[in-house]
């Protein structure tokens, strides 16, 4: 995985119950920042467009390979391969609504199928291309780590926290107060009252995904230096992003948050009493367990409550 | 201003407009009376793109086959096919049925999306007029538009789409499901529009309150033109005043 919770004598030479804990609730929280971080482009793009983005494990994986391709075969410096890599998922996302999405639009299931079949062909094309080894990974952007509480946390990953919260802030303050982003949500609402006021509704939805992808690439370049690219990190990704949107509540900002730092807190946890191996356990539970008990989930909200009101 | 010849919509093989021609001269306010499935929102729709862009959606999933026959002019231009953004652009804005509005965004909000194609100063001075129209919206600017109440919701359909400054503005039933005072309300501040100059085609089953306001109307059936007239003729014709208008 990406994330490399703390374990019981491992690299952080945790002591006692009290270090346990501290560890727990650190690494918590820097867990829930990459699942938030990681889950924010498939939010954004259901949020704008209705479009459940199953490709999103498949671009991630593939803008981490991007990343590293500029970097190593073009030698490139880390800003301008992390803007291209960016810029072509972004093209990317659009290309896949113009070309495909486009075509099956308002039918819930077939947008599905068609997003989780590109993910899958990306992450086996990849696996075809040699993407399987452990010889790829990412530069981190700052060396170094820092003590805190007696757990070691490195920078990188205090930056992916940082990241995360801006970037979240950022696309509250687009969706909410810039005319475009306004637009958007309009047209996520009600497509045809959108067409009437002259909003482009194929235009949003194709912005929406560029938009979306764009950011899971960002979160690629700034998580995937936590770890190794490997196919399965492209699979693991996907099931957490399900789980997280489940838990929290689709289109909800807030639940998005939220569920990410359970979930963060919950894999830590695993990971330091159980096994890192069972995160992907905690996951599909969570999935399972909020479909059964509150389908809407933790803040998310049935839009037929609203209508009656 | 808009000029509809012999104009055709067929939904599969189900026929919902049928051979209908009409015209609304610049400054009218004209009105189109029918009863349920008499082709009013098809209409409606198809003068606004709206049929067109979902001709096109259903061809390209291979869904539902949607015909469209006949031709649609704006100013002497040919806008048949023209997508719903750019007649938006042109001026022809339609504020369709049930309250179309953006429940999740504020009242506000949804005022400054009317008018997303238009410049911020024209956007302003659309909302200030709007809050004059529909005083009991200033009051609840901040409030979420899903929470309004219907007859509030119905004002901030019409204005969202004046917020679009229309040239032409559509209107599909906007007095559906209102109370009587409510139907006043709105009645009123159609007038003050029509008094404004603005270009007004209005389509509606319940034609009585709108009676009164119209310079020209058409009754419409099974998508056929049944009779056209003023207003006058209209209301003093015993058989459309008692099948339509509830005279």
């Amino acid at each position: 995985m990406w994330v490399a919770p703390p374990l019981k004598g491992g690299s952080n030479k945790i002591m006692g119950s009290d270090a346990l804990i501290y560890s727990v609730l650190i690494y918590g929280l820097v867990n829930g920042a990459v699942i938030m971080l990681t889950s924010l482009g498939f939010s954004l793009t259901f949020g704008l467009s209705g479009v459940a983005n199953l490709a999103h494990g498949g671009i991630y994986l593939l803008s981490g390979c991007l990343a590293w391709i500029l970097l190593n075969t073009l030698g490139l410096p880390f800003l301008p391969a992390a803007v291209i890599t960016m810029v072509l998922a972004g093209l990317l996302g659009a290309g896949v609504y113009w070309l495909v999405l486009q075509r099956v639009r308002g039918l819930a299931l077939s947008e599905m199928i068609v997003t989780f079949t590109i993910g899958i062909g990306i992450l086996e094309f990849l696996r075809w291309a040699g993407f399987v080894t452990y010889d790829f990974n990412l530069p981190v952007i700052i060396k170094g780590s820092l003590t805190i509480a007696g757990v070691i946390v490195d920078y990188q990953r205090l930056l992916v926290i940082g990241v995360g919260v801006l970037i979240a802030v950022l696309l509250w303050f687009f969706s909410h107060h810039t005319k475009i982003g306004l637009a958007l949500r309009g047209m996520a609402q009600d497509e045809y009252t959108a067409l009437s006021v002259g909003i482009d509704s194929d235009w949003a939805a194709a912005l929406s995904m560029a938009l979306g992808h764009m950011i899971v690439a960002m979160a690629a370049i700034m998580i995937l230096p936590l770890g190794l690219i490997s196919i399965n990190v492209g699979y693991d990704v996907l099931t957490m992003v399900l789980a997280v949107t489940i838990l929290g509540g689709l289109e909800s900002t807030a639940g998005l948050t939220l569920a990410s730092l359970i979930l963060g807190y919950a894999t830590a946890a695993t990971g330091m009493y159980l096994n890192p191996q069972w995160t992907q356990v905690v996951y599909l539970a969570a999935i399972v367990l909020v479909l059964a008990l509150r389908p809407s989930g933790l803040l998310g909200k049935f839009k037929e409550l609203e209508e009656r009101v | 201003m808009l000029e509809v010849k012999e104009l055709m919509v067929f939904y599969e093989n189900a026929l919902a407009v049928n051979n209908l021609s009409l015209e609304v001269k610049e400054g009218e306010f004209v009105g189109i009376f029918g009863s349920n499935s008499a082709g009013k929102s098809t209409l409606m729709n198809t003068i606004a793109g709206l049929t067109l862009h979902l001709k096109y959606r259903e061809e390209r999933r291979g869904g539902e086959r949607i015909t469209i026959l006949g031709r649609l002019k704006f100013d002497g231009e040919d806008i048949t096919h023209l997508k719903p953004v750019d007649r938006v652009q042109k001026g022809i804005v339609l504020c369709r049925e049930r309250h179309p509005i953006f429940r999740d965004n504020t009242v506000q909000e949804n005022l400054q999306l009317g008018g997303y194609l238009r410049k911020e100063h024209e956007v302003k001075e659309s909302i200030a007029f709007v809050f004059e129209l529909f005083p009991s919206l200033k009051r609840r600017r901040n409030q979420k538009a899903g929470m309004l109440s219907g007859g509030e919701q119905e004002m901030l359909a019409i204005g969202l789409v004046l917020a679009a400054r229309p040239r032409l503005l559509l209107m599909d039933e906007p007095l559906l499901g209102l109370s009587p005072v409510m139907q006043q309300e709105l009645v009123r501040a159609l007038k003050r529009l029509s008094q404004e100059k603005l270009t007004i085609f209005l389509a509606e089953q319940y034609a009585r309150p709108i009676m009164p306001l119209i310079d020209r109307g058409y009754v419409i059936e099974n998508g056929t033109l049944i009779v056209s007239g003023s207003g006058k003729e209209l209301v003093d014709n015993p058989e459309v005043r008692s099948a339509y208008f509830g005279m």
